[in-house]
C-alpha cells in the first residue's frame, strides 16, 4: 500500500480536494435548483389536472429506474459531449421524481375544510393556491427537495466518468489504482456532504413547521428558528465560495484556450491510461512552452474519443486495436504495421486526428504460465502447450472467455482444449496463478503483475490476437499550432517496451506510486528531463 | 335583502334534489335562521347563497342582482362566512387570518391591523393576548370567536353562519350566542342562520324557515311557528322538547 505518510497524502491532495467538493456541490446545487424549478411548478400541474397524472408521474418513474451510468451514457450520445453538462441534466432528472411527487403529495394533504374556508372567504384560485395550499403544503415539498439533495451528492460521483469533475474522481481513480486511500478521499467528503446537506434542509423543514412561529420573541427557540430559516442561503452561499474558489485553482494551473497556451491531455480509467497520460503530460511540460490540463480517469474509450472529437480534450493515448475495433468497427488486422497504417488514415481523413509514433509496447492478450513451469516443459510459444493440454487448467476473465478474440477463437487457431477453463475476475485470476490453482492465465502483455508474480508470456507464433500498440492520438489542428509539440511527441516513439511497460504499471499497481512519480521518475532515468 | 326564487339543487344529475324549489326572503338587517335536521338541505342552501355550490334551477338575489351574473370572488368578499368546522388558516397568527380579508380586497397591511384587533376585541377576545397565536393554540370557543371576527372584517352587508356552535360545549355555546346577539343589534346586518337546534334558532333568529328533506316545510316569525305550526312536521318538531321535558319529568 501507498508508501507516502497519511499527512503527506492529505496535504499533497487537499487544494485538489478543496476543487473537486466545489465541482461536486455546484453538480448537486444546480442539478438540485433546476429540479425545484421544474418540479414544482410540473407538481402544481398535475395537481391540477389529475387526468395527466398517472402518464406523468409513469414516465418520471421510469427515468428514476434508469441506472445512473447508463443515463450518463445515454445523455453523452445524446449531447456529444462531456463535462458538466450531461451530468447536470441527469441529475437533474433523477431530483425530479421526489420533489414533483412530494408537490402533488403535499398540495393534496390541504384539508379540503380548509380550502374551502378559502374559497368562501373570496379568495381567488391564485391566492388560495400561493397563501393557503402552498404554504400548508411546504413542509413537504421541502421534504422532498432534501431527498432529491441527497441523492443528488450521491449520484454526482458517478459524473466523473464523463469528466465532469466532483468528488467521484478520486473514487475512480482510486478504484483504478486499487488505492484505497484515494477512494476515501472521494467517499468521506461526500458522505459528509450528503449528511450536510441533508442536516440543512432538514433543519429549514423543522424551522417551517407553524408550531416553531409561536416561539417567544427573544427565546432560544425563536433564534435557532430564525437560524434554521437562513441556513439554504448560507449553504448556497458555501457552494458559489467554494466552487469559485477552487474553479480558481484550477485556472492558476492552465491558462484558458484549448490548443493555445494550453494542450489538454485525456486518458481512460485504468492504470496503463494514467501512466500515459503523465508522461505526455510531463514530456509536453518540460519540452515545450505549453500549458497542460489532465483530464484523466474520463469513463471507457467512447468518451475519450468522443471528448477529442469535441475538442474537450486534445490528445490522448489508444490503442491500434482499439482504433480499429471499437471505433472504426472494422475487422482485425493481424499484422501491426498495417494495422497502424490503416487507422492512420481513416482516422486523418474521417476526423481530422493524427496517430503519431507508437510508443513500443503491445498491449494485447497474453497466454501466460508460471516462469518455473515453462522452464520446466520448455514452453515458449503458445503452440507449445497443445501437448499438455489435457493437463491444464486455465483461468480466463468472463470477458475472454466469451469474446471471439478470446478462448473460442484461440481455440479454433491452434486446436487448443485445455483441461478445464474457469472464468475468474481479474484479480482473482493472477492470485489462483500464484496459488498454481489454474496453470494458464489470459494476461495483458503489459500488466505490471506478470512481473510481480513471476510470469511468462508465450509468443503468440499464429499471429492470433490483434495488436494492441499504443500510441498518442492527437487532434491535427494542435499539431499544426505547435511544432515543438509533435517534436516532444515524437521523441517518446519506440520508449517503452513490453517490459518497461510492465515495470511502470507494476510500480503504480504493485508499489503504490502515483503515476506522475513513476513517470517524473522512469522519465528522469531515461535522462528525458 | 337576499330572496331565492324556485331554488333547487341536485347533487346526481335530477335523480335527487338535496333542496327542491325553494323559495324565501331574508329581508335587509334581518336574522333568518334555517331550521331542519342534518340532510335536509340547510348548508347546501347557504352554500348557494355565495356560490360555493351553483344551483340547478331556479334564481337567486342579493340586493336585487342575480349573484349568477355577479363575479364569485366579489360576491363572496360582500358577504361575510362562519364555517361549521371553524375553518382557521392553521399557518396564520389569529391576527393575520381575520386581517386577510381585507388584505384581499386591496387594503394595506397596517390597517387591517389595527382593523383586526378592534374586531377580536368585539368578539371578546384580548387582542394583545391573542392576535399572535395560532389557531391550535385556542380552545374550540375561541376559534369560532376569531372566526365569527374573520367573517367581519370587512364589514359585509350580509352573514352567513353555519351551525357556528354545533361543536361547543355548552357553556361555550351560550356565552356566544349572547354575544351574537348583542352584536347583531349593534351591527344591524343581515344574517342567515343555519341550526339543527331548536332552541339556537328561537333565541337567535328574528324568523324561522324549517326545512324537511330539501323542502320548505314553514317560513315565518318565531312566535307564528310556535303558536300556528303549518304542517305535522313543524308541529311535531316543536312540540318535541316540550315532551322531553315530560318525559324526563315522569322519570322521577
Amino acid at each position: 500500500m501507498p508508501a507516502e505518510p497519511l499527512q503527506t497524502f492529505l496535504v499533497e491532495r487537499l487544494p485538489e480536494l478543496w476543487l473537486r467538493t466545489g465541482e461536486h456541490l455546484m453538480l448537486t446545487g444546480v442539478s438540485s435548483a433546476t429540479a425545484m424549478l421544474i418540479g414544482i411548478p410540473v407538481g402544481i400541474l398535475l395537481f391540477r389536472r389529475p387526468w395527466l397524472r398517472k402518464a406523468a408521474m409513469g414516465a418520471i418513474g421510469i427515468i428514476q429506474t434508469i441506472p445512473s451510468l447508463a443515463m450518463l451514457a445515454f445523455l453523452l450520445a445524446l449531447l456529444h459531449r462531456i463535462g458538466a453538462l450531461p451530468a447536470i441534466i441527469a441529475l437533474t432528472l433523477y431530483a425530479l421524481l421526489p420533489i414533483v411527487r412530494n408537490t402533488i403529495t403535499g398540495l393534496e394533504g390541504v384539508s379540503p375544510q380548509i380550502m374551502e374556508a378559502a374559497k368562501g372567504i373570496g379568495m381567488t384560485k391564485g391566492q388560495r393556491l400561493r397563501m393557503v395550499r402552498m404554504p400548508l403544503a411546504a413542509p413537504v415539498v421541502v421534504a422532498g427537495i432534501r431527498t432529491a439533495a441527497v441523492l443528488g451528492v450521491g449520484i454526482a460521483t458517478l459524473s466523473a466518468f464523463i469528466g465532469a469533475g466532483g468528488l467521484g474522481q478520486f473514487i475512480n481513480r482510486g478504484l483504478a489504482l486499487s488505492n484505497t486511500r484515494l477512494i476515501l478521499l472521494g467517499a468521506i467528503p461526500a458522505a459528509l456532504l450528503a449528511l450536510l446537506i441533508d442536516f440543512t434542509i432538514g433543519a429549514f423543514e423543522w424551522g417551517l413547521a407553524p408550531e416553531r412561529r409561536r416561539a417567544k420573541k427573544g427565546s432560544l427557540l425563536r433564534m435557532l428558528r430564525s437560524a434554521s430559516q437562513v441556513m439554504p442561503f448560507l449553504l448556497i452561499l458555501a457552494i458559489i465560495a467554494v466552487w469559485v474558489s477552487g474553479a480558481g485553482i484550477r485556472n492558476r494551473e492552465s491558462l484558458p484556450g484549448v490548443c493555445g497556451g494550453t494542450v489538454v491531455v485525456g486518458a481512460k480509467n485504468f492504470t496503463e491510461q494514467l501512466i500515459l497520460g503523465e508522461l505526455m503530460a510531463q514530456v509536453i511540460e518540460n519540452r515545450t512552452q505549453l500549458k497542460v490540463e489532465r483530464r484523466f480517469n474520463l469513463g471507457g474509450t467512447m468518451i475519450c474519443h468522443t471528448a477529442l472529437l469535441n475538442g474537450e480534450i486534445d490528445l490522448y493515448a489508444e490503442y491500434t486495436g482499439t482504433g480499429l475495433n471499437a471505433i472504426l468497427e472494422e475487422p482485425v488486422i493481424s499484422d501491426p504495421e498495417t494495422a497502424l497504417r490503416y487507422v492512420r488514415r481513416v482516422y486523418h481523413e474521417r476526423f481530422g486526428i493524427g496517430w503519431l509514433n507508437p510508443f513500443g509496447f503491445n498491449n494485447t492478450y497474453a497466454i501466460t504460465v508460471r516462469q518455473d513451469q515453462a522452464r520446466e516443459h520448455g514452453w515458449h510459444k503458445i503452440s507449445d502447450l497443445k501437448e499438455d493440454e489435457n493437463d491444464l487448467r486455465a483461468g480466463f476473465t468472463a470477458e475472454f472467455s466469451e469474446r471471439t478474440d478470446g478462448y473460442p477463437g484461440l481455440s479454433r487457431a491452434y486446436g487448443l482444449r485445455f483441461m478445464e477453463v474457469n472464468d475468474l475476475e481479474p484479480s482473482m485470476m493472477y492470485k489462483a496463478m500464484a496459488n498454481g490453482e489454474v496453470d494458464v492465465i489470459c494476461a495483458f502483455a503489459t500488466d505490471g503483475r506478470i512481473e510481480a508474480y513471476q510470469l511468462k508470456p508465450l509468443q503468440d507464433d499464429r499471429e492470433f490476437f490483434p495488436p494492441y500498440y499504443a500510441a498518442p492520438v492527437i487532434r491535427e489542428k494542435c499539431l499544426e499550432k505547435n511544432v515543438d509539440l509533435e517534436k516532444a511527441l515524437l521523441s517518446l516513439g519506440g520508449l517503452l517496451d513490453d517490459e518497461a511497460m510492465q515495470r511502470l504499471n507494476f510500480q503504480v499497481d504493485g508499489k503504490g506510486l502515483s503515476a506522475a512519480k513513476a513517470v517524473n521518475a522512469f522519465l528522469k532515468s531515461k535522462e528525458f528531463i | 335583502m337576499i330572496r331565492l326564487e324556485k331554488v333547487s339543487k341536485s347533487f346526481d344529475g335530477g335523480r335527487s334534489y338535496a333542496v327542491m324549489e325553494l323559495s324565501l326572503r331574508v329581508n335587509t338587517g334581518e336574522t333568518l335562521v334555517l331550521l331542519g335536521s342534518s340532510g335536509c338541505g340547510k348548508t347546501t342552501t347557504l352554500k348557494m347563497i355565495n356560490r360555493l355550490i351553483e344551483p340547478t334551477e331556479g334564481r337567486i338575489e342579493l340586493g336585487g342582482e342575480n349573484i349568477m351574473k355577479l363575479d364569485p370572488v366579489k360576491l363572496r368578499r360582500r358577504i361575510g362566512y362562519v364555517f361549521q368546522g371553524i375553518g382557521l388558516f392553521p399557518h396564520m397568527t389569529v391576527e393575520e387570518n381575520v386581517g386577510l380579508v381585507p388584505r384581499l380586497s386591496g387594503e394595506s397591511v397596517r390597517d387591517g391591523k389595527a382593523n383586526a384587533q378592534e374586531l377580536l376585541e368585539m368578539v371578546g377576545l384580548t387582542a394583545k393576548t391573542f392576535a399572535d397565536r395560532f389557531p391550535e393554540e385556542l380552545s374550540g370557543g375561541q376559534q369560532q370567536r376569531v372566526g365569527v371576527a374573520r367573517a367581519l372584517a370587512d364589514n359585509p352587508e350580509y352573514l352567513l353562519m353555519d351551525e357556528p356552535f354545533g361543536a361547543l360545549d355548552a357553556v361555550n355555546r351560550e356565552s356566544l350566542q349572547q354575544e351574537l346577539l348583542s352584536l347583531k343589534r349593534k351591527l344591524k346586518k343581515t344574517i342567515v342562520f343555519v341550526t339543527h337546534d331548536i332552541f339556537e334558532a328561537l333565541l337567535l333568529g328574528d324568523r324561522i324557515a324549517i326545512l324537511h328533506e330539501g323542502r320548505l316545510e314553514q317560513i315565518g316569525p318565531k312566535r307564528e311557528i310556535l303558536t300556528a305550526p303549518a304542517t305535522p312536521f313543524v308541529k311535531n318538531l316543536i312540540s318535541k322538547p316540550a315532551r322531553q321535558l315530560a318525559d324526563i319529568q315522569g322519570m322521577f
